[in-house]
Order: structure tokens, then sequence, then C-alpha cells
């Protein structure tokens, strides 16, 4: 490639956080200590399923120390939600719908005394039915998590009991295309209850002003979204309530929405004084909403030269006892990266007695991605074809319809496969027990509501403002931005510390959403301020703004540069001219769809004696449009990839079967990857601009993560023959597989899902 | 029942009151402020509170405060020079060795107790060495990078001191 036009953008850029995280100096939630402050903890139900009788709470408020107890009856009687139903409550009322739900929350003057209060509340349960297999909950079962479900606000189309929504697309027609095929697989995938693992537990300190407004100090990535529903849950105007997101020790997804800042918040309004929460390891993998369970059946019928002409997808989601994120990836991620005419892609949320479903780095798309790309492999083998190959002949290509109905835009999706297919040396057939393994991924650069506002500082820097929250080196990127479009240096831009008062209102971070969407609406603020910059610079020097240029810090005549002015003294005159300090804003709801493809390929080592899986090289490319802090892009794909491997090798929340329990909270009995157990990983960066991002960036963050479990099982099969369809790929199950032990460990009854459906 | 306790930390004497049952870490950042020390799992899982105790990288949630009595603790607010970096935490801003930045205090602490443990800094031994330190951000790739680059500039640093 040509030498690059940019001086910022494309430059390994250094964090601007990063001297105050090297020095201990960043502040996150936990770190705030404020006079006076009182400490939170919060008692969790002991039942799966039960009616509250009573809760005596009087030998707990008579313990010294103890300033405040709350029950679920101090709050207003109103339901929220995390998905598209608003059926949950911020701490239980009359009835608790599983272990681990909060039934009362403390306020003492130390930890230590509100645990010991804790152990006074007496709370008398009576026990109803409880089911905790989603297979079993989502037909036929006689138990319903939430009999009422039919009543909560937004309940829209599923089957009943307790599948609480359905969602479905369908093109073309399946059946004749099942018809028309010479071969038709079916399986079902099943995927593990995971967490996301962040390394700082929740925190937050609520603490009431004299004139009532709440003050915030969160561990989250969507300041906006706690305001409002925080507001909803205590009956506030949302006004009344401002919330800093402090620096964020990891979110994944788990903080995007209210988390557990209702406690806190409410102790803060009784006793008047601050009141600081913060969760224990344990509290991390039961108090907040990890990923549970998913159960997925295909069914693709296929020509014999490997032609896909239809596809049937079911996907079960457990979403716990409340709805949360997921089940959109049953049918937004049901074909792959492939181009099949007709479908019929049905996805269920399914309500069990359990901790509720959080959101994970692109809730749900990684489940889908083992299940559809594991069946990519199987229907490959079946026809005989090479793999990566058999994904060329049926990959989406510009001009395609993607699922959701977009056309496909121009895209880099053929450029990652053929670029790991050349890493790799692909295809090669490796020695016995070791193999190689592919997967590709399908992603979008998230979208929805973004501003920014720049204000030119009077030593010639700019100060950016914007609401998102840094979760994965956006405020770098968003500075280099800035920095680009009004031809400043990175450390020019100062990147403010931002609450909910004064930044303009911004959609969470999460779903790659940041850089494309965020970042664009500060490359337009940036060209508003450049703008008025170069009305003020005419207007001075006494030519017409287009004869104008805007670089180095400086706005210059084009023909004769000398003449010209810094933006330092542009400020300053700004202070006393006509249209006074010069501030540049933007704001947009959103962007057109721009798609995000990848592709994964990993080499494993397989011990036949212990099923033991080791990678030992991982490769992946990935089309982001243009990186514009590559450091940092190469950053967020080594730890995808990361997060992926865990969750294909190791990481799995045990759930009791019986009870819904979580059995392993804690860090030594939940196995996320070490420094250890790494391979080496190599990205390789596909810039196929996007049309909308700026500077043709498309999102990051979310695709590594997808392929890493499905293709590790397809290396797995490639070295020793078995065809693993249960995460996570353990040493017991590869093993089992081995000696030809537990092939299919789950099923999805499609045919019983069907006669629901038509009933 | 609180008892007084004296820690030489970050080369000043620190005094504190505080229960017997107290860890290291809760002292640190409940009674002496120094909040850089970060708390992940309190069990010793994590490695995220890992501050040096006489020189040697230790989990401060496992190590009672008045264990500590009369010993000297490096935490992450002792390891630059006023405003001069450490080899390690340059090495670590400059090469993309950190991101949400929660377990950074304590691989920094992991990484100068190692790099000052006189063993042989290989690829190798660092994996092994941060093996007690979990990072679910940067999957780890950057953070040997990072310190891989500080090695090299400790080294040549003191071979110019030894010239």
């Amino acid at each position: 490639m040509a030498e690059s036009e940019f001086s910022v953008i494309g430059k390994n850029s250094i964090r601007v956080d990063a001297m105050e995280k090297v020095t201990g100096r960043a502040t996150y939630a936990g770190d705030v200590y404020l006079p006076g402050m009182l400490m939170c903890k919060i008692m969790t139900s002991t039942r799966s399923h039960a009616k509250i009788v009573s809760i005596d709470t009087t030998a707990a408020e008579a313990l010294p120390g103890v300033r405040c107890v709350i029950t679920g009856s101090d709050y207003p009687d109103v339901r929220f939600g995390s998905g598209a139903l608003k059926d949950r409550r911020i701490m239980a009322r009359e009835e608790v719908f599983y272990i681990g739900e909060p039934v009362a929350a403390i306020a003492a003057d130390d930890e230590i005394t509100a645990l010991e209060a804790i152990g006074l509340i007496e709370i008398k349960y009576e026990d109803i039915k409880h089911v905790v297999d989603p297979l079993q909950a989502i037909y036929g079962s006689s138990v319903d998590v939430h009999s009422d479900l039919e009543d909560f606000e937004g309940f829209g189309f599923a089957l009943g009991g307790n599948n609480c929504t359905m969602l479905d697309s369908d093109r073309g027609d399946v059946e004749q295309g099942f018809k028309d095929s010479d071969v038709i697989i079916e399986e079902t995938y099943h995927t593990q209850p995971i967490s996301q693992g962040f390394l700082e537990p929740m925190a937050c300190v609520a603490d009431v002003e004299a004139n009532g407004r709440l003050d915030i100090y969160a561990s989250t990535q969507g300041p906006y979204q706690v305001r409002s529903q925080l507001a909803s849950v205590l009956e506030m105007s949302i006004s009344n309530i401002k919330v800093t997101a402090m620096e964020m020790g990891g979110g994944f997804g788990a903080k995007l929405r209210l988390a557990l800042e209702g406690f806190p918040a409410m102790l803060s309004i009784k006793t008047g004084k601050p009141v600081k929460l913060v969760c224990t390891r344990e509290e991390a993998f039961t108090l907040n909403g990890p990923r549970l369970e998913t159960n997925i059946y295909l069914k693709t019928g296929v020509t014999n030269d490997g032609k896909i002409l239809a596809r049937e997808a079911r996907s079960v989601f457990d979403v716990g006892a409340y709805l949360g994120a997921g089940p959109n990836a049953g049918v937004g991620h049901g074909l792959g990266a492939y181009n099949i005419p007709n479908f019929k892609l049905r996805s269920y949320g399914v309500y069990t007695n359990k901790l509720y479903v959080g959101s994970y780095r692109a809730s749900g798309v990684a489940d889908m991605n083992f299940a559809t790309e594991s069946h990519t492999d199987v229907i490959a083998h079946k026809l005989g074809l090479d793999p990566m190959e058999f994904r060329i002949k049926n990959a989406l290509s510009e001009g395609d319809t993607a699922v959701n109905g977009s056309t496909i835009p121009v895209n880099g999706l053929m450029e990652t496969i053929l670029a790991v297919k050349e890493r790799m040396g692909l295809p090669k057939k490796m020695e016995e027990g070791r193999g190689v393994g592919i997967a590709v991924g399908e992603w979008r650069s998230g979208s929805g509501p973004s501003t920014a506002s720049i204000s030119v500082n009077e030593d010639g820097t700019v100060s950016l403002l914007t609401g998102s929250v840094d979760i994965s080196g956006s405020d770098t990127s968003l500075a280099q931005i800035a920095a680009e479009s009004l031809g400043l240096r990175l450390e020019q831009v100062v990147v403010a510390k931002r609450n909910t008062d004064m930044a303009p209102f911004t959609g969470p971070s999460g779903g790659s959403r940041i850089v494309y969407s965020q970042g664009r609406a500060v490359q337009n603020a940036a060209e508003d301020t450049k703008a008025k910059l170069m009305d003020l610079a005419a207007d001075r020097l006494g030519v017409p703004a287009d004869a104008l240029e805007c670089a180095g810090g400086s706005v210059y005549v084009q023909d004769n540069p000398p003449q010209s002015l810094d933006l330092g003294q542009l400020a300053r005159m700004s202070l006393t001219s006509r249209g006074g300090p010069i501030i540049g804003t933007a704001s947009l709801s959103s962007l057109p769809y721009a798609p995000v493809f990848n592709a994964q390929a990993a080499e494993v080592i397989v011990d036949r004696e212990t099923g033991q899986v080791r990678v030992t090289r991982f490769v992946q490319a990935q089309d982001i449009g243009k990186a514009i802090n590559p450091m940092g892009v190469e950053g967020q794909l080594e730890g995808g990839a990361v997060q992926g491997i865990g969750r294909a090798l190791s990481e799995e929340i045990l759930i009791d079967k019986e009870t819904g329990k979580v059995r392993n909270p804690s860090l030594a009995t939940y196995l996320m990857p070490l420094s250890v157990d790494m391979p080496d990983i190599e990205n390789i960066l596909v810039e196929v601009p996007s049309a909308d991002g700026p500077f043709g960036a498309r999102a990051v963050a979310e695709s590594p993560g997808f392929g890493p479990p499905a293709a590790i099982a397809n290396a797995i099969f490639d070295a020793v023959g078995v065809r693993i369809k249960t995460l996570p790929l353990s040493a017991e199950r590869v093993l089992a597989a081995i000696q030809g032990r537990d092939a299919d460990e789950y099923t999805v009854d499609a045919e019983a899902l069907r006669a629901a459906e038509s009933a | 029942m609180k008892k007084q306790l004296q820690i030489t930390v970050n080369g000043e004497l620190r005094q504190a009151l505080v229960e017997p049952y107290y860890s290291l870490l809760d002292t640190l950042r409940d009674e002496m402020q120094l909040t850089g020390t970060k708390k992940g799992c309190d069990e010793g899982d994590c490695g995220a509170c890992t501050v040096l105790l006489n020189g040697k990288p230790v989990c401060s949630c496992l190590v009672l405060a008045h264990a500590a009595h009369d010993a000297e603790v490096t935490t992450i607010e002792g390891v630059a020079n006023g405003l001069e970096l450490h080899p390690v935490q340059k090495a670590f801003v400059e090469h993309g060795g950190l991101q949400c930045g929660y377990c950074t205090p304590g691989i920094i602490l992991s990484t100068v107790g190692f790099l000052e443990s006189g063993e042989e800094p290989s690829e190798e031994n660092i994996k092994h060495a941060l093996g007690g330190n979990l990072c679910r951000c940067t999957g780890y790739t950057k953070v040997i990078e990072s310190v891989l680059v500080a090695v090299k500039a400790t080294n040549t640093a003191s071979q110019a001191a030894r010239e």
C-alpha cells in the first residue's frame, strides 16, 4: 500500500488512559471513598422458586452498626427488563424465581456488620414447583416459571408456557429446497453457561444530594441506560439522577444496563448517606446475568457438488428467570456467512428457574457460530469437499441479501478467508494427533444514538466530549479521529471525563458500535468545528473560506501558507467574535448496515490418552475497514480470540440440575485462560473500507470471540476424527468421543417445535 | 479487636489500626488510601492485588495485614520514580500491554518482582511468572511483548551502568 495519507489514523497510538492505568491512579467505582460512606450487602434467595410468606428484619435492624434494611416492598411496584419484556423487579416482592435472587439489602457502617446482619434476617418461603432444564421447560412442562407471562409489557409472539419470545425469519421455499437437495444433515449443538469474566466485580457508590438528586458512581458500559432504568425502578425523573461512569475493569456486555445500582441508590435515599456496594467474586458470578446454555438444531440441504440450498434452524436460548439478550442471534446468525436461498429460522427464549441471562460480547452469536461453523465442516466432510473450498463456494458476496434483508455491501469476507488460507498453508494434512480447523464469522458494525462535541481551547488544543464509556481503547481512537480531522497531533486532543449531566446522550458501549458510530459523530463534529474555524479565519484574513486549509494546527490560505492563523489565535479571537467560542457538534441515530467478516484458524494437538487439547497456533483475519489504531485493534482481536479459546476448551458455569444453583462461583473453579495456556496469536488486518464509518472503519471487538470454538472443534475432528457437538471441548468429552461414548448429549425435538408452531 | 501495625509502604513508614482479620489488601485500600492495588477475587485466584512483600510478589488479599507488620511493601503507586515511569510501566504503555487496566497493577508488580528475582527472563519463564495473573482483555500477547521489551530495556540500562 502507498504511504499513508493520514498522519494520526492508522498509526499505533498510546492509549490516552495508559499513564493513569500503569501508575494505579485510574479510579474505578470501587476506588470511590466518600466521607460517612456506608457499606451495602445483598441477601439473596435460597429457593429455586417460592412464595415469600414473610420477611422479618427486626433482629438485623437492631444490630449495632446497621443503618438500614430494605426489601422488595420498599421499591415502587414496577417491572423493568433487559430484553424485549418488562418481566423483572429489582428485588423480589411476593415470589422468588431462582436461587440467588436479591430479597433484601443492608447498609451498615462496614461490610462485616452488613454481612452479619444478613444472617439475622428471617425469611419464610413456601416452595413452588420449578424447572431448570430449558429443553424440558420449553414445551410440555407442567411448571410455569412466570404464570403471568402474557401480562408482561412487551409480550408478543411465543409458544406460551415458558417460551417467552419466539423470533422467526423465512425466505424462499425451504421444503422445496430440501426436496431439491442431494444430502440433508440434521444435528443439535449445545453450548454451555459462561461468565463474562470481567476482572473488576460490579461496584457502585450512590450518594443522595441535599436536594434529593442521586449521584451514582458506576462501573458501567451504559451510563444513560443505568440512568433511565434506575429512574423507572425508583419512579424518579431521569434528570434527578446523575451517573458517572468510572474507569471500568471489563464489562464485555455484563455492565450494559442497570446492574446493582438500584440497591445502594435506595439505601442512600433512605439513609441520606453515601452507600457503596462492592461485589465479591462469588457475586460477580451469581448477582448479574452470565450467559446460559443454548441448544441449536440445524438442518441443511446441499447438492452433491456443494451448493447449500436450504436451512432450517431452531435455536433454544435458556434465558433463566428473566429475558435477556441472545434469541436475536438465533435468527440473525442462523445461516453463517453464507448465501442460502431458502431458510426457516426460529429462535426461542425459554424461562427457567435460574439466574437471568446477561449480555456477553455479541450475545448468542458465538453460540450460533459454534453450531453453524461445526455444521459447515460436517457437511463438507460428508460431501468429501475441502472445508475451506466449501465455504468459499457458498460465501456471501456483494449484492447478496443478508438475513436481515439488507443488501450486502462491499466487504472483505473473501479476503479474510484467503488470508487465513494462505497464512496457514491450507489445505494441509498434519501428522496423527494434530489437526487444523477453521471458522468464519459475521457481525455488523454497531449503530445507535451517537453524539460528540468539540471545543477549541485558547492554546490551540481541542477538548472532545462524548457520552460514551471507553471499554476497549475507544477514547484513543475517538481522539485520533478528532485529531486527524482537524489536522492536530493526538496529544492536542483532550478527552473529557464525563457524566450524564455534562455529556450529550449516547447509546451504550456495546455491540462494537463506538468507533464506527460514535467515531462518525466525532468526525462530523470535527468537520463542524473546522467549518467554524474556517469561517472565522476567512473573516479575519479577508479571504473566502474555500481558499483556506486547516492542517498542522493552523488555518492558512492554500495559495499562500504563511498567511495563516493558528488554532490558538482563532480560539482567542473567537471569544469576542460574533459567533462566540468555537464549538462543533454532531448527532446521529443510526448508520447503514456495514457487515464485519472474519476468518479464524486453529492448530491443535490432541492427546489420545487423556483427551487433552492444546491450541498450538492461532491465525485470524478480520475485515476491520480501516484500523484507526492498529495496536488497539490487534489487542481487541487477541483478547477476543483468547476469550473464545476459553469458551472452547475450559470455561463453564456448572449449574445444579436439580436446583439451578451456580456450583462453581470462583476463579479457581471457573477456568479462564492464563498466559501459560495461550498460543501465539497471528492477526491479519484486512482493510476494505466501509461507506460510512470514520475513515472507512468497521467494528472490531465482537467478532474475534466467535470462531475459536468451531475452529478448535473442527481441528479436533481433523486431528483424531471425532466430532464434539457440546461445549466446552473438555478433555473428558474428547476422550469419551475418542472411546466412542457420548456422541450426542443433547437433542432439540424439532418435530415437537414444528407441531407447537402450527398448533 | 483492632491492633496497631506498621508497614513500610513505598519507602514510607505507615501505621494503621486494623482488625486481626484484615488483609494487607484491605489495609492498603481502606486504611492507607492506596487504591491502585485492585481486588478481583479476594481469594488468591486472579493476581490483581499483587504487591511486593519484602521484594517478592504476593497476593495481598492472602496476607493478613498484621503478618506484614514491620515488612516492606511496594504497591503500584511506588513503582515509578516520581513522574518517571519504571521501564516495565513504560513498556506496557508503549506496547499496548493493558486495556481495561484492572489487572495491570498486579501484572506490573509480578513483572517487576520477576525481573528482580534474577531468573532467566525467557518468554517461557515470563509466561510462568505471570501464570497467577488473570487478564480478560488482552489475551496476554501484548502483555508478554511488553515484558520482553522491558527485559531488553533493563538489560541495556544495566549494561550501560556497568560500562
